[in-house]
This record gives C-alpha cells, sequence and structure tokens, in this order.
C-alpha cells in the first residue's frame, strides 16, 4: 500500500506547506509559513527551542491541525484527511520520537514487529525475517529479547529508528535524534540516517540542534524563527550567510536578534522604583 | 513473545472460569434457584383468620414445589379475616374446587408459605376464583415463625382509639410495638407502665378506628414474632355482640410467657449457657419502675 | 493545578467540565469497540492485568470481609438468639452491598490506578503519540481494551469476592464459632434470592461499578497534562473520584434496584 502512495507522480517536492498559521494558547506559532521539503533529501529545520519545530512535524503528520493554510504530502493535503485517510497516509511515514517512545509492555523485537502486526497479517515467519532484517540494519539483533527499559538512550534511539522503517516509508521525520547522546552514539545514528537516505532514497526530515551533526549530513537547512523560515539553503552557505540572525544562532551568543530576555515590561516600573527615579 | 502471549490467555482463561465457578457456587449453593418466578399466573383469592407471618411474594407450594407466589395480603376493615390473593403459575391450573390452603412455615425458623393440597372435586378452581377452605397458621408455629418479623406499626393518622389492658407480664413490650389482629397490624401501643396497686403491667392499646368492631370479650395476648423477633400484642376476637370502645379495658389477657424464652433457646443452638436469662433483660423496660 | 481546565473558574465548573468531558469520553471509547475487535488480544492481555492480577487482594480481603463480619453478627446475633441467622446475614449483606461496593474500592485502588499511571506514562513518553503515528489508534488499542476488560473483569471479581466472604463467614461461623453446618447453608439458601441478590446485587452493581472505576481510570490516564506531576495528580483523583463515584452510585442503584 505504501507503494501506491509512492507511485504518485511527482515533482521535486514530497511536502509543500503554504500559508501555514497556527496560533496556540494565544502564542503565534506559524506566521503564514511557507516550506517545501525536497523529495529523495535530508533536509534539516533548525531553530531556536520552542519556535514550533516538532509542531511542524506534527501539522505534517495531521497529529495538529493549523489555523490556516494547506500542507500536500505528495500532493494530498493533510488537512482534509478522514481518520482512515490519514492513517493510511501515515503509514508511508516514519516518525521518530525525541525520546524514542517504545512500547513499554513489549521487548525490542515486539516493538519492532508492531506496526507490522497491527495492520498486516504476514506469517510469522516473515514478521521474525523482516524484523530481524531491520534490526540488523541498526545494529541490534542481538538486542532483540531486551526489553525496553534495559536500553541506553543510544540503542533506544535505534530501535526505535527500526520501528520507524519497518514499512520501508517514504518519508522519516526525526524529531530531535541526537538529544542526550554521547559522541558514539551521537554518530552512530547519524551514519543510520545517511544510510538510509542514501540507499533507500527515503527523504528525511531533521529537526535538530546539533550544528555540527546536520552540517555532515543535511542537503538543506531551513532557519526557522518567528513563525517564518528566515533563512534556506545549503548548510555552509547558511553558515556563512551573513545576517545578524544567522550568526547569532550558529555562533551562539547570548544575546541579539534572538532576544535573551522574555518580552518584559519596563524593569524599574516593575519593582517600584519609577517614582524614586524621577 | 508469542509464548508469553499464550499464558496471559490461559492466565486470562483460568480467570475468567473461575470467576464463572464463583458466580455457579453463589447461585447454587447459597441461594434457592427456585425463588426465581417467571412465566404467565393466575390469581386465586383465600381468606385467612390469622396469617402470622405471611408476606407479600413468599411462596406458594403444592407438595413442597413451588409454584407461584402471595401476590397481596389486606385485611377488609371490618373484618376479622385476612384477604390474601395467592399468584399462581398458568401450568398448574387444575386445582380442585375443594383444596385447602394453609399456611406453613419453612422449617422451624424459615419463612412462612401457603401449602395447597389438593380435595378431591372433580372442579377445578377458575382463574381469580376463591379457595373457600383454609387453615391459618397455628399459634406455635406463628411465635416460632421467623427471624425479623417485626411487624409495621400502623401509622396512627387516620384516628385511632385507646383500649386499656393488664397484664401480669409484658416481657419486652415496648411503646410503639404493634398490636395484630389475625396476625395484620392494627394498632399500636401507647403506654405501658406498672400499676402501684394492682402490682401488674397496664398497657394502653391505640387501634386504628377502621376497626371498631372488635368484640369486648376478646383476649389480648402478648406474643413474640419469632423466636428473636419483637413482641407485640395479638387480639384474639371474642363473640359478644358489644363492641370495644374507646377507653374499655380488655379482661381476658394473657402474659409473655417464659415459655417462649425456653422453647427460643432450646431451638437456638443452646448460645443460652453463655448468655444470662433473656427475662432478666426483659424486665427492665416495663417494669423499671419497681 | 488547574491549569488543564482553563474553562473552569470555580470548583462547581471544574467538576461539572470533567463530568461533562468524562461522558464525551465514554461515547469515543464505546464508539471505539468496533474498532477495538482486532485488538482483542490486547484485551484479553489488559483482563490479565486488571483482573486476574487483582484476584490476589481481591480474595485476600473478602476472606476477611467475611470473617469479620461473622464475628461481629455473632456477637450482636447472641444477644437475641439468634445467632444462626449469622450465616443468612453475612450471605445478604455481601451480596448486596459490601460485595459490590469493597470489591470496587479495591478495583479502583488496584487496577484503576494502574490504568491512570499506565496510560499517564504512556502520554508522558510519547508512546500514544507514536501509536497515533504507527496509523494505531490509541483509544481503540489503549482505552477501550482497558475500558473492557474492567467491565469484564469486576463482577467476576466481585463473584470471587462474594465466594470468599461465604467461605470466610462459614470458617469462623461453623468451624470456630460451632454454628450447625445445616443451619448455616439452609438459613441462607432460604433467605437469598437469586434476582434480587445475585442478579441484581452482585452482578448489575458490578457490572456499573466496573464500568464507572474503568472509564474514570482510562478518562484521568489520557486526559492529565503528560508529565510525572500530572500523571501523580490523576493516579490520586482516579481514587477519590471512583470511590465517590461507586458509592453514590450505590445508592442509586440501591434505591433503584431493592
Amino acid at each position: 500500500m505504501t507503494d501506491s502512495v509512492r507511485a504518485t507522480p511527482d515533482d521535486a517536492t514530497l511536502v509543500r506547506i503554504r500559508g501555514l498559521t497556527t496560533v496556540l494558547n494565544g502564542k503565534v506559532i506559524f506566521d503564514a509559513l511557507d516550506m517545501d521539503i525536497p523529495r529523495g533529501k535530508i533536509t534539516s529545520i533548525m531553530g531556536p527551542s520552542g519556535t514550533g519545530k516538532t509542531t511542524l512535524l506534527k501539522h505534517i503528520t495531521g497529529q495538529m491541525h493549523a489555523d490556516a493554510g494547506s500542507i500536500l504530502v505528495n500532493g494530498e493535503n493533510v488537512a482534509g484527511m478522514s481518520r482512515e485517510q490519514l492513517y493510511k497516509m501515515r503509514e508511508g511515514v516514519g516518525y521518530l520520537f525525541q525520546n524514542s517512545a517504545l512500547l513499554t509492555d513489549f521487548d525490542v523485537f515486539e516493538n519492532v514487529a508492531f506496526p507490522l502486526r497491527q495492520h498486516t497479517r504476514l506469517p510469522e515467519v516473515l514478521i521474525r525475517n523482516l524484523v530481524l532484517m531491520k534490526l540488523q540494519a541498526v545494529g541490534l539483533r542481538g538486542a532483540a529479547r531486551l526489553m525496553p527499559n534495559e536500553l541506553s538512550g543510544g540503542m533506544a534511539r535505534r530501535v526505535a529508528l527500526a520501528r520507524a522503517i519497518v514499512f520501508d516509508p517514504m518519508l522519516i521525520l526525526y524529531d530531535e535524534p541526537f538529544v542526550g547522546l554521547d559522541p558514539v552514539a551521537l554518530n552512530q545514528v547519524l551514519k543510520l540516517i545517511l544510510t538510509l537516505n542514501r540507499t533507500l532514497g527515503i527523504t528525511s526530515v531533521l529537526v535538530s540542534h546539533e550544528l555540527a551533526a546536520v552540517e555532515q549530513i543535511a542537503d538543506h537547512v531551513m532557519l526557522l524563527s518567528n513563525g517564518k523560515v528566515v533563512a534556506q539553503g545549503d548548510p555552509r552557505t547558511i553558515a556563512s550567510d551573513g545576517s545578524a540572525w544567522t550568526r547569532q544562532f550558529f555562533g551562539g551568543e547570548a544575546d541579539g536578534p534572538i532576544p535573551f530576555r522574555y518580552p518584559a515590561g519596563d524593569y524599574a516600573t516593575e519593582l517600584g522604583f519609577a517614582e524614586a527615579k524621577r | 513473545m508469542s509464548q508469553p502471549r499464550s499464558s496471559y490467555a490461559v492466565g486470562t482463561g483460568l480467570f475468567i472460569v473461575l470467576g464463572f465457578a464463583a458466580l455457579a457456587y453463589l447461585a447454587t449453593q447459597t441461594s434457592s434457584v427456585a425463588n426465581v418466578h417467571q412465566g404467565d399466573s393466575y390469581t386465586l383469592d383465600t381468606q385467612f383468620t390469622n396469617i402470622g407471618q405471611l408476606k407479600e411474594r413468599a411462596p406458594v407450594k403444592i407438595a413442597g414445589v413451588r409454584v407461584g407466589q402471595v401476590q397481596s395480603i389486606t385485611l377488609a376493615p371490618g373484618r376479622e379475616v385476612a384477604d390474601v390473593k395467592l399468584s399462581i403459575d398458568k401450568s398448574y391450573n387444575k386445582i380442585p374446587q375443594d383444596s385447602v390452603a394453609t399456611i406453613f412455615t419453612s422449617g422451624l425458623l424459615g419463612d412462612q408459605y401457603v401449602g395447597i393440597q389438593y380435595g378431591s372435586a372433580k372442579q377445578v378452581v377458575a382463574a381469580g376464583g376463591a379457595l373457600a377452605r383454609t387453615k391459618s397458621t397455628e399459634p406455635l408455629e406463628e411465635m416460632l415463625g421467623k427471624f425479623f418479623g417485626a411487624g409495621n406499626v400502623v401509622d396512627n393518622v387516620g384516628g385511632s382509639y385507646a383500649v386499656k389492658a393488664d397484664f401480669t407480664n409484658v416481657g419486652s413490650l415496648s411503646v410503639g410495638a404493634p398490636v395484630k389482629m389475625a396476625g395484620v397490624v392494627i394498632g399500636s401501643v401507647q403506654s405501658v407502665h406498672a400499676d402501684p396497686v394492682k402490682l401488674n403491667a397496664q398497657v394502653v392499646l391505640a387501634i386504628d378506628k377502621r376497626y371498631n368492631t372488635i368484640p369486648d370479650d376478646s383476649a389480648a395476648a402478648v406474643f413474640t414474632s419469632g423466636l428473636i423477633g419483637t413482641q407485640y400484642v395479638a387480639i384474639q376476637p371474642g363473640g359478644s355482640p358489644d363492641m370495644l370502645k374507646d377507653g374499655d379495658e380488655m379482661i381476658l389477657t394473657q402474659s409473655a410467657m417464659q415459655l417462649e424464652d425456653l422453647i427460643g433457646k432450646f431451638l437456638v443452638n443452646g448460645s443460652s449457657t453463655d448468655k444470662k436469662d433473656a427475662g432478666d433483660g426483659k424486665s427492665d423496660t416495663p417494669a423499671g419502675k419497681h | 493545578m488547574n491549569q488543564h481546565t482553563p474553562q473552569g473558574n470555580n470548583v462547581v465548573t471544574q467538576s461539572l467540565t470533567q463530568i461533562g468531558n468524562c461522558g464525551l469520553f465514554l461515547l469515543t471509547l464505546l464508539a471505539a469497540i468496533p474498532r477495538s475487535f482486532r485488538y482483542v488480544r490486547e484485551t484479553i492481555r489488559q483482563l490479565w492485568f486488571v483482573g486476574a492480577m487483582s484476584l490476589t487482594i481481591i480474595m485476600v480481603c473478602g476472606l476477611f470481609v467475611g470473617m469479620v463480619l461473622m464475628l461481629q453478627l455473632y456477637h450482636v446475633l447472641s444477644i437475641f438468639g439468634g445467632t444462626s441467622a449469622s450465616g443468612m446475614v453475612v450471605a445478604l449483606s455481601v451480596y448486596r452491598e459490601l460485595g459490590p461496593v469493597v470489591t470496587a474500592l479495591l478495583f479502583a485502588g488496584r487496577a484503576g490506578t494502574a490504568i491512570t499511571a499506565e496510560i499517564g506514562l504512556m502520554r508522558a513518553t510519547d508512546q500514544i503519540s507514536a501509536m497515533e503515528m504507527m496509523a494505531v489508534d490509541p483509544i481503540a488499542y489503549v482505552g477501550t481494551p482497558r475500558f473492557l476488560a474492567g467491565l469484564i473483569a469486576m463482577p467476576l471479581l466481585c463473584c470471587v469476592f462474594c465466594a470468599m466472604a461465604v467461605f470466610g463467614g462459614h470458617l469462623v461461623g461453623v468451624t470456630w464459632l460451632g454454628i450447625d453446618n445445616g443451619t448455616f447453608w439452609s438459613n441462607m439458601t432460604a433467605q437469598v434470592d437469586v434476582r434480587t441478590d445475585i442478579v441484581n446485587g452482585v452482578l448489575l452493581k458490578s457490572l456499573a461499578f466496573g464500568a464507572v472505576v474503568s472509564l474514570i481510570a482510562v478518562f484521568q490516564g489520557f486526559t492529565t497534562p503528560p508529565t510525572s506531576e500530572g500523571v501523580a495528580y490523576a493516579t490520586t483523583r482516579t481514587v477519590v473520584a471512583s470511590s465517590i463515584a461507586i458509592l453514590a452510585l450505590d445508592f442509586v442503584l440501591t434505591a433503584f434496584l431493592m
């Protein structure tokens, strides 16, 4: 069934976002956001914390709905989908959660087998082989019978990755895949993302802060701030683009266009010194 | 994972089986399935001079087998017989007209029920018909009748009249206790106090105005509903043409007997050994003044 | 603490909002029943967790409730010389009230909290979102099976509880206090009615309590803020709300059924 989705006619853009506007609890998350995610590439979405990068991923998968605008995934509008259509679309989309989100009731093998068991009636032997193949791909075939709480963070992330690719999706969304990993584990995950993209041609969307990691693998970087794409392009060009915003973000300066202080009233007034000063 | 999965299934299966086994145990070992009454039924009218502790929904039995239940018990004003309507299963519609309806007690302490003993008449009693021949509950049976038979006190809204009665011993009779005739509550005990001169207990009975045709030679007796139930005053109608009026005194009285206690204790498994004589306990309510 | 019900500005409004949301959630759960048929294994697994795993506590508590009830009743009834009725009184009070109510309270404490905490933690660790992403409906896969399992398990647990209570009563009454075995059983069978006591008392009540407790537990799990504080709070709330609901519903049911 994923094949039929993938076989729809294509341009170079897999996910096309137009005029996306979302307001959550009075805070504007997206302000008429336009974005194109190219097919078969690794696209990295970067930006300061709280700019709604994870929210964007949730919009793409239809877990959250926008107030206005459209999101086309492979030519189909996510917002207009019924539950069945949405679920069908999601079978072609892998999602790697920040904290792996393995089902704690099941061991590693069953976690990877879970989507297969829920959506197919494959014979047990075939499921077994498919799962072992995916586990082999992430290097954890030997851990098949461990429970999620026995895994390290890096291993859990790789199991989650194996689960995300078990249906051979056309698109994988990585939500902060490098957070909390030691350098070795980080490089393992990095290598896997790259391998999956290069060998299977899976379109990858990477939400991350780790500039060094992103630079190594991303084909395309989009910088998101205040609900808009402020810069995009090749990672190296972006890093060397001279705008104040990118300089601050990549240089990691504490204050600048990304303010250090949360918007507030006059300090002196709030402390009650305004009168005395006058 | 298929291994643990099937063990869940086995364990869950065991759990369900255990649950149903417990239900079957409750339903068969601790209750009588026969108490369920269903299906179409027809009614028969009967009249008893004393229904004892018979209650609505009590079983009606033929040869010990349940065939229906008591639908209603009423006491017509001005009459001393209780009208009892029996609701009997349609499939038992061949009851001879001269059959006898008797009030029995299942065991010494059990519920009372109506037993029908077949007569020999060819004619079958019709639906809505009446069984003329009845046998009422017997005093001893009534006395041993039931555990929780505290009769309902008639509310006196409709007005009542007072009748005095002297007893040598009222047992544990207390104010508010029911006054019954033919087993049906017709009033309540208004006051109990000791007479300082005659050295007996003077009881004032408040009887509902509807029952104003009680002969003045009727006897009042202190009975106990069941072995451990509350005591009440039973009025046994006499044959005098004059009726009891407000303020009259009933001459014929029968006091609460120690015999009751004795029988009671024998039947209740000899728990009397560790318990002081109930008679002592009883005397303090009414005779506390002496 | 009330950030998850921003529209409620006082206790009454908040409670009403909660009750209303809970009712709507029940509809969602019921609507998901057809879709959860394919997860029948999951229902069985939950039946194991909420039912079979609660058996020990239910059986032990049932035994002790029966024993203590018999002990108390024996002393009260011996005043009237009616100790032989104590078996019957134990059976009636357990079937009509204590069995369903105590089982439901224990069930809320044992299984209800477990359900709430489990679902809450599944949300906190994104497992629910992961299911959404794997195109598995979390209501049908997580919610409804737990609800149904609670619904099925409660009457069964209640039967076990009642049987254990009668057994406990028998143990104390007949074996220890010396009530005659035959009297014990005959009095019980004479008074206990299958329809009013066992079907109305044990089965119907416990079915209603099972529905209420598992609904509250699943609802709290699905609606609490997915943080450790939220989960802890929701677990407490499950016990409190279930207990109140059980006792209130018990009154209503008793008034209607008896």
